[in-house]
């Protein structure tokens, strides 16, 4: 993961020493337009296509980071001034995690998501550091800051990100606390403890970890369950949908985005989570049957990615081109093609 | 138009970094920083196209007038503008002769343009904020188009409130043209529009830490040009247990903006949040409008709130005036809700009288359950519980609440001694409402009301009702045991008895009449007794009356009782163990009626609206030195007392009462005797009684008791010819009762004179008396001491 962060902020440096846009080309200039036309509101909001239209801090987040990596400022500043004045209410300092344009008022939940509050501070890190802009900074750091000092928790030992602030404890379900691996956006941590050097934030990479790897062991899927009870050993959480479902898809890729090259957690992924066509299974925990198949080219792309990491398998030609289908394969389908063309260019 | 707003908002201006620094907030506790800084950048990033726009405006404008900003303040102070006066020209934005910061006019020139009043007045109260020497320009429109229309869609796109498609329009613009700068003024008011937003919405959402923060971030927005930031600051202050400097908030409002109706809402706004004392301070600063004071209209609303806040806190005094003024609303043709208002509030200040002035007012204005369930509870209060159900009757089925005072009303009505003479009317729709309802402290009290009238049948069905509807109603099970007793229904007591074994002190000795029971029982019945005593071993003499002198038989007739399941005995079983209860010990039934009325059963239930808890004006639970009372009062405390089973201390309201003449002091010295009993002090008891003329049928009471209590003693201390004198004296007065009839056994055993001791036994025995018949057992052992078991 140190990989993936040094190589931003190389990129980054590069980029504000000959004013030349370092990054372009890591998102195409026609990707992004497309992208945002589909999915960005001219009020700056990131649009759930698939989801009633309701925004929510997760793709606030994805929104900035795709604009950096298309190195966009005008619509980063677009959708960072939404963020600022819709989202970032709360009184800690952290986004609230909903933002709904049939309710009135647009947010009726104050609760937070940390995957979207960490994925905000990374992108205003990113943006504040290259653009040279001391109030995306400024704005990041007291996002990590509260993100250290109110969402990361200790359990048993193990350093845990609290998918929301409030909602998800000991104290607060029966089977508490609660946490969601792919809620550790592993690529941002590392940023974080710049940010906020103090914070947990290598612990919580590590513990992370093994939490994915734990949580694979859960049932006869082999994967991670998207909710995960650690009341006692690893469980799949009551209430949620006890699969391998559309919040882990997203784990290998992070994992992979982070620079982890560890073999022995991303192999279960490659394995598991597609179908002999190369469409993802979203899987049943404990019985290890496929409950969904899911054929958008941004949800393949990332077990080929994984593919292509372990063994250098090349990705198909229609994962290599973007077009947009809904937001969040989307979404995802650009994480990953940035990250091929900077990283792994033998499989483009 | 331009003058005056442009004083206005200076002096806001000035004052919104005040309110910032009084309350310290936020990481920029100095605001002057934050200004210090914005000027600072304004004049250095200044673009140069501004500046030749501010240097046409200057040549374009009158300068022959033009004098120093400060002094332009100062004439404008005193005098503000008048259609058609010559106003002073337009100063320079820039002072020539200093080298004061540049200010950048662009955004008010714009807003002038579009006339957009709102934004123009907001812009200047910025720039005053930022420049205090600065003079706004007489004429915004003289300015001359800046010639950059990408600037001026930038503005445009401002204007409509699209802050994300200016920021951008700027971003585009700069990455088109890399050496062009965005013009301060454009970013501070986006910066503004946004800390605006995102306050604004955090502030719906109730995110109060982070409106303050934002506030306190961005001084230049808490203006009179924005009050509804000001509000919403005040309100986050507020809710955050910042009062003081909620109040701040508020009173820089009324300080600084001038638009009445904005003056007005904030009063309003305040009232919502501010205790009433922080209220005050902030109505001090009314001012007067068109002859009359601005704050006039919710004056009325405010001295109701208080009136509503004291009535869920008896501890909040309400003012004088606030009480004279919703008096005077509701007087001059207010509304009901005004009456209600006050009546309620009256009530609850223990002043039912009042309280049922006001209650009357609103029947009259509309006859409707809740003012009529007022009405009874302050008639109720007052000790008139016959007029609360004439006046609640109609409405008993308007709601649970309404129901409760009804029944709480029958059950006081019942509760009245002496018992008055209800209409048939009335008892037959009474009596109809509590089986109705299956009250069981009303259908009790049914049953008090029919053993007064010494209908005995009737009582006993009624509290075999109350007992059947209130399992735990252990005064209902006395009075069934009571009743079945003077039934002569030995059988009957005894089910009651052991259904209640452990439950109640009084219950087991029911048929066992102690010095209590006949220091307190009714003094009619007394007399009557009295002349029924002639043979001190009849059983029944209770009965032998009931029977005799059927008092009341056309009443009898009307209190027909309903007829519950005959298994009192059944039910009684139902309840646990309520050792952990404390009857008042060996309380006679009027004690058990003052009791209840005491507590009526309004208190029990729910009470509605947590109203007429207290239904009983006068009492005696607090703790209260009667010296200083008047005869009369002390009396009447000194009976509350015994009441309360609290005979020390009634004992000495008796010795202030005693200071009194006639009846109040021969009650006293009853009194005070009773008293004395009740703890044990016979001696004392008897001084107490010599020490004023008691009536005959008192003094028979008061000899009867201490006699007892001299036949106890002495046996206990071995006497037994004394203990025997003793009883044969009491015994010439009145009827012996059992278990005086048991002592007078073990007297004769104790004399060697068994064959009295087995006349008297066996007599008491036949009465279904338990020691009576251990002393017949006891008896034959001393007869036969050589059997053994």
């Amino acid at each position: 993961m140190r990989g993936g962060w040094r190589n931003l902020v190389v990129a980054g440096l590069l980029l504000v020493g000959s004013s030349i846009p370092g990054l372009a080309g890591v998102i195409q200039s026609d990707e992004w337009q497309a992208y945002r036309q589909k999915f960005l509101d001219p009020s700056g909001r990131i649009v759930d296509t698939a989801n009633n239209n309701i925004s929510h801090s997760e793709g606030q987040g994805y929104g900035l980071l795709l604009a950096y990596l298309a190195n966009n400022r005008a619509d980063f500043d677009t959708i960072w001034t939404f963020t600022r004045t819709e989202m970032l209410l709360r009184d800690d300092g952290l986004s609230v995690w909903r933002w709904d344009p049939a309710a009135t008022p647009h947010v009726t939940d104050a609760n937070n998501a940390t995957d979207g509050d960490l994925l905000i501070a990374y992108a205003a890190a990113l943006a504040g550091r290259d653009w040279r802009r001391p109030d995306l900074t400024a704005a990041a750091t007291a996002m990590a800051s509260s993100l250290s000092e109110n969402s990361i928790e200790t359990i048993a030992g193990s350093v845990l990100l609290k998918p929301g602030n409030s909602g998800f404890g000991l104290n607060d379900r029966k089977d508490g606390p609660v946490v969601n691996p792919s809620y550790w956006v592993f690529e941002a941590l590392p940023v974080m403890a710049e940010l906020v050097p103090q914070g947990a934030w290598t612990r919580l990479a590590q513990d992370g970890e093994k939490l994915v790897s734990s949580s694979m062991m859960i049932g006869a899927a082999g994967l991670p369950p998207d909710w995960v009870s650690l009341r006692s050993k690893p469980a799949a959480a009551d209430g949620f949908p006890q699969e391998f479902g559309y919040n882990a898809i997203r784990i290998p890729l992070y994992l992979l985005r982070a620079g982890n090259r560890n073999r022995a957690l991303l192999e279960p992924f490659q394995k598991n989570m597609v179908d002999a066509q190369g469409r993802v299974r979203l899987v049943d925990i404990s019985t290890g049957s496929t409950r969904q198949l899911l054929d958008d080219p941004g949800y393949r792309v990332i077990p080929a990615l994984v593919g292509c990491v372990l063994d250098r398998t090349p990705l198909a030609d229609d994962l290599k081109t973007f077009v947009p289908t809904d937001y969040y394969p989307s979404t995802l389908h650009l994480l990953a093609l940035s990250y091929a063309r900077r990283r792994l260019p033998e499989c483009l | 138009m331009p003058l005056r707003p442009f004083l206005l908002a200076a002096v806001v201006g000035t004052a919104g970094i005040l309110v910032m620094q009084q309350t310290g907030i936020g990481p920029f506790g100095a605001a002057e920083n934050v200004f210090s800084d914005a000027s600072g950048d304004a004049a250095a990033q200044r673009p140069s196209n501004d500046v030749s726009a501010l240097a046409l405006n200057r040549s374009s404008a009158p300068t022959d007038t033009a004098t120093s900003g400060p002094e332009m303040r100062i004439a404008q102070a005193h005098e503000p503008s008048l259609p058609g006066q010559a106003a002073p020209s337009v100063t320079p934005s820039r002072n020539p002769a200093s080298t004061g910061p540049v200010v950048d006019e662009t955004a008010l020139r714009y807003f002038a343009a579009q006339g957009d009043t709102r934004r123009l007045e907001a812009e200047i109260a910025r720039l005053r904020a930022l420049y205090p020497d600065w003079v706004p320009p007489e004429n915004p429109l003289a300015a001359v188009p800046q010639g950059d229309p990408q600037l001026d869609q930038m503005w445009k796109l401002y204007s409509e409130g699209r802050i994300a498609d200016v920021r951008k329009a700027i971003s585009d613009r700069q990455t088109r043209e890399p050496g062009w700068q965005v013009p301060s003024d454009l970013l501070d008011r986006l910066q503004l529009a946004e800390a605006r937003e995102q306050l604004v919405n955090a502030s719906d959402i109730k995110q109060y830490d982070t409106v303050v923060r934002v506030a306190s971030a961005n001084p230049a927005m808490l203006t009179c040009g924005d009050i509804d930031v000001l509000w919403r600051v005040g309100e986050a202050f507020a809710r955050t247990d910042r009062r003081q400097r909620a109040l701040d908030a508020y009173l820089y409002i009324l300080r600084s903006c001038e638009q009445p109706q904005e003056r007005l809402a904030t009063i309003q706004k305040a009232a919502e949040l501010l205790p009433r004392a922080d209220l005050d301070q902030l109505l001090a600063l009314e001012r007067t409008v068109d002859g009359k004071p601005e704050f006039e209209p919710v004056r009325g609303e405010i001295a109701r709130r208080a009136i509503v806040a004291a009535d869920a806190d008896p501890t909040i005094t309400v003012s004088a005036t606030d009480l004279a003024l919703v008096e005077k609303l509701a007087n001059a043709g207010g509304t009901q809700g005004d009456d209600l208002l006050l009546g309620w509030y009256y009530l609850r200040r223990d002043n039912p009288a009042v309280a049922e002035t006001w209650f009357r007012k609103a029947v009259a204005r509309q006859r409707d359950a809740a003012s009529s369930q007022g009405l009874a509870l302050a008639l109720i209060n007052q000790d008139r519980p016959q007029e609360a159900e004439a006046v609640l009757y109609e409405w008993r089925d308007a709601s649970d609440d309404v129901r409760a005072v009804y029944l709480a009303a029958i059950a006081n009505m019942l509760a009245l001694r002496p018992s008055p003479q209800f209409a048939p009317e009335v008892l037959q729709r009474v009596v109809a409402e509590v089986a109705k309802a299956k009250d069981s402290a009303s259908a009790e009290q049914l049953g008090w009301y029919a053993d007064n009238f010494n209908q005995f049948d009737t009582a006993e069905r009624w509290f075999r009702s109350a007992l059947e509807w209130g399992p735990d109603s252990e005064p209902a099970a006395f009075g069934l045991a009571l009743m079945r007793w003077k039934l002569g229904d030995q059988a009957g007591v005894r089910d009651v008895q052991t259904a209640w074994a452990g439950r109640s002190d009084r219950i087991p000795i029911v048929g066992e009449r102690s010095i209590e029971t006949a220091a307190l029982a009714p003094r009619e019945r007394r007399q009557v007794e009295v002349g029924v005593a002639a043979d001190p071993v009849a059983p029944r003499p209770v009965k032998a009356v009931a029977v005799s002198q059927p008092r009341q038989p056309i009443e009898l007739d009307i209190v027909a009782a309903p007829a519950p399941a005959r298994s009192p005995v059944a039910v009684g079983q139902a309840g646990e163990s309520q050792s952990d209860r404390q009857p008042l010990p060996q309380v006679t039934r009027e004690a058990a009626v003052s009791y209840v009325a005491q507590e009526p059963p309004v208190s029990r239930k729910t009470p509605p609206r947590q109203k007429g808890d207290r239904v009983r004006a006068k009492g005696c639970r607090t703790t209260e030195d009667p010296e200083g009372m008047s005869p009369q009062a002390a009396l009447t405390r000194g009976w509350c007392l015994m009441e309360a089973n609290r005979p020390v201390e009634a004992a000495k309201a008796f010795e202030v009462a005693l200071r009194g003449s006639g009846q109040t002091r021969s009650d006293a010295a009853y009194g005070q005797s009773l008293a004395y009993m009740r703890v044990g002090l016979t001696d004392l008891a008897a001084v107490s009684a010599t020490k004023a003329p008691v009536g005959s049928s008192r003094s028979v009471e008061i000899n009867a008791a201490l006699l007892s209590q001299r036949a106890t003693s002495a046996f206990q201390n071995k006497r037994y010819v004394e203990t025997l004198l003793a009883l044969d004296e009491r015994a010439r007065i009145v009827p012996e009762p059992l278990d005086l009839m048991v002592l007078r056994g073990y007297a004769y055993m104790n004399l060697i004179r068994y064959r009295d001791a087995e006349r008297v036994f066996r007599a008491a025995a036949s009465a279904g008396n338990r020691d009576a018949m251990r002393g017949l057992n006891d008896l034959w052992a001393a007869r036969n001491p050589a059997s053994t078991y």
